[in-house]
């Protein structure tokens, strides 16, 4: 932090680009409604005409959609990691990037949500996944990964959710303290009477660990979840035992990726370096190396177990992603995953804006390519060479996926104008609290 | 019977004057102290690391999402019993442990927040006109002490206005 901070400064500080949308925001809201249009008409066409406008080709019946599900469940977790585990590290860093983050775990996995929808087709028939009573007494089958994943998913949200809102409560009360109006009435009732007393201080302290101490497994578990909708299929190239710390690093890696590339704009736009800088950038990258690192070494095992097996089955699903006729997902894949972060272990370059926003892209295109590569070849070539195929997305698919981003960063760019990006009591701990005895020895 | 209020602009003297009181007989349930941040000054002093009450929400909670997630996966597999090969178990524990798991994650959380609302009080838009300070939400500190009269009532203005307040109202 290059000035010296007080709390008066930090309130006005964050407060300072609320409400007040200048020409480069607009247009960027415009872009963002053009993505979301451009997924809507996909979405609308796929509803009218049936799945069969996306390029599902038998065998392949998961595609696009379950990719960039997975994509953004993934995303999410750096949110949470962020916010919850490295709390409870007491990491000092986190602080400044943690609110946006956070917000972006939601927004994430509100993204995610929709993709089970629209990969059943009938998503007027979606709310079939949550047990329901029913009068034939029909339940799910509790066994299967994917009725895991609608638990693990929703309880993500959930809670994701209220430790959001939950972190939002005191920084609500100082928007609402800084307005008037009708916009004072709003942030009033979203503050709920928050007044900063040494009671509701205490209780929302104890509470506030817990949140964090319930969301740490979550970062864990329901990538893990995530992964076994994979891993528990006997299908060669799925079934393994290394998916799920594999798609934990993966996700946490892309989602660190995705805090680099919201927050460098954010912090430079809004004039938030003295809360969100080089420090921050640097840390996210290190955790980039590391999970990056993992996720390397898991591309490197599972070829090695998929070798040293000597089951034919699976090694060949393996050659042939690298060889065959996915080669360029897997070069893409390896390129930006393994070898485009890379430069980041030189620190002039971590902590250059450039460096730092461009790498953070490349990881963000190569994950998704991760579970492309890991989805599409692996049921395009399965054990009867008769089935073989080639699965082609349509521009349906390519538009909801663009879509998807539309969908994500409408919400991002809506909280950044709205509610506080940084957190402002957690900053204000970070920073020396006035003390008379140190003013008098000042003076 | 009078309201005090007392706004302070350094932590130290906020301190002082919550010790202050404390000297007098008052405790933590005769003040209100407001800060923009958590101190772990000023809940040392006034609770003396008495626990928040908040875990126990969160204890039953946990065991209630645990027990009904597993409930849950249990009841419903008996009650639609599938012809499962090789002598697998109906009620699978491991296959059941994920949704079980969940479930406790979620209603801890639950009842975490219904443990945090009902504590704090919240909603708390009843909250006496001298709690709400614009002040005590940016840079300020607050005491509101509430129900003394007399010489208490003397007492107590001094003590917060010796330890260095920029501001003590009678309300």
């Amino acid at each position: 932090m290059g000035r010296q901070l007080t709390y008066g400064v930090v309130t006005k500080d964050v407060l300072r680009p609320l409400f007040k949308p200048s020409t480069f925001y607009m247009a960027g809201i415009g872009v963002v409604l053009l993505m979301l249009a451009i997924g809507g008409y996909c979405w609308y066409q796929q509803l009218t005409w049936g799945l069969g406008v996306a390029g599902y080709t038998p065998p392949v019946f998961w595609g696009v959609y379950i990719t960039t599900f997975v994509f953004w469940i993934g995303i999410g977790h750096a949110g949470t990691l962020i916010s919850a585990i490295l709390f409870l590290f007491r990491s000092r860093w986190r602080t400044g990037v943690y609110r946006a983050a956070e917000a972006m775990t939601v927004f994430a996995v509100m993204t995610a949500a929709l993709f089970p929808a629209i990969h059943v087709g009938r998503a007027w028939n979606a709310y079939w996944l949550f047990p329901y009573p029913n009068q034939r007494m029909l339940w799910q089958n509790f066994k299967s990964p994917l009725m895991w994943d609608v638990f693990a998913v929703s309880t993500y949200f959930t809670v994701s959710t209220i430790f959001f809102y939950v972190g939002l409560i005191p920084d609500l009360a100082a928007v609402r303290d800084k307005t008037k109006g009708m916009i004072h009435t709003l942030y009033r009732a979203l503050a709920i009477g928050w007044h900063g007393t040494d009671r509701q201080w205490r209780h929302y302290m104890a509470a506030y660990g817990f949140f964090a101490a319930f969301a740490t497994p979550l970062v864990l578990s329901v990538h893990s979840v995530v992964s076994w909708d994979f891993a528990m299929a006997d299908t060669a190239g799925w079934h393994s035992t290394l998916f799920p710390p594999y798609f934990v690093a993966g996700a946490i890696f892309s989602g660190c990726a995705m805090v680099i590339t919201l927050l460098l704009p954010l912090s430079i736009f809004f004039k938030l370096e003295d809360y969100i800088g080089v420090w921050h950038f640097e840390h996210l990258a290190k955790m980039c190396l590391l999970t990056g690192s993992i996720l390397t070494y898991a591309y490197a095992t599972e070829h090695f177990i998929a070798w040293y097996s000597d089951n034919p089955y699976e090694w060949d699903i393996f050659v042939y992603r690298a060889t065959g006729d996915y080669w360029w997902v897997f070069a893409t894949m390896v390129f930006c995953n393994c070898l485009a972060p890379l430069v980041w272990w030189k620190k002039s370059i971590r902590q250059n804006y450039f460096w730092l926003f461009t790498i953070s892209i490349f990881v963000n295109i190569g994950m998704w390519f991760e579970r492309y590569n890991i989805i599409a070849s692996a049921l395009a070539h399965q054990f009867d060479p008769n089935a073989w195929t080639y699965y082609r997305p349509t521009y349906i698919e390519m538009g909801i996926l663009i879509g998807s981003f539309g969908w994500f960063l409408i919400w991002f760019l809506l909280f950044v104008k709205v509610m506080p990006s940084v957190a402002i009591a957690e900053v204000k701990e970070q920073v020396r609290p006035p003390l008379r005895d140190l003013e008098a020895a000042a003076k | 019977m009078s309201t005090l209020k007392a706004v302070y602009a350094h932590l130290d003297s906020l301190v002082d004057a919550i010790a202050g009181l404390k000297r007098q007989g008052l405790k933590a349930g005769d003040m209100a102290v407001m800060a923009p941040l958590p101190r772990h000054e000023i809940e040392e002093l006034l609770y003396e690391g008495e626990p928040s009450p908040v875990r126990w929400f969160t204890m039953c909670g946990a065991i209630f999402g645990g027990a009904s997630g597993f409930t849950l996966c249990a009841l419903t597999q008996v009650n639609w019993p599938m012809i499962i090969p090789a002598g697998k178990p109906l009620v699978s524990i491991p296959c059941f442990i994920i949704i079980t798991f969940e479930c406790t994650v979620l209603w801890a959380s639950f009842l975490t927040l219904a443990g945090l609302i009902v504590n704090c009080r919240l909603p708390g838009f009843s909250l006496p006109k001298q709690v709400q300070d614009p002040r005590f939400s940016n840079d300020h500190f607050g005491i509101v002490v509430d129900g003394l009269e007399g010489e208490r009532l003397s007492k107590a203005r001094t003590v917060l206005a010796e330890a260095g307040a920029v501001e003590v109202t009678d309300g």
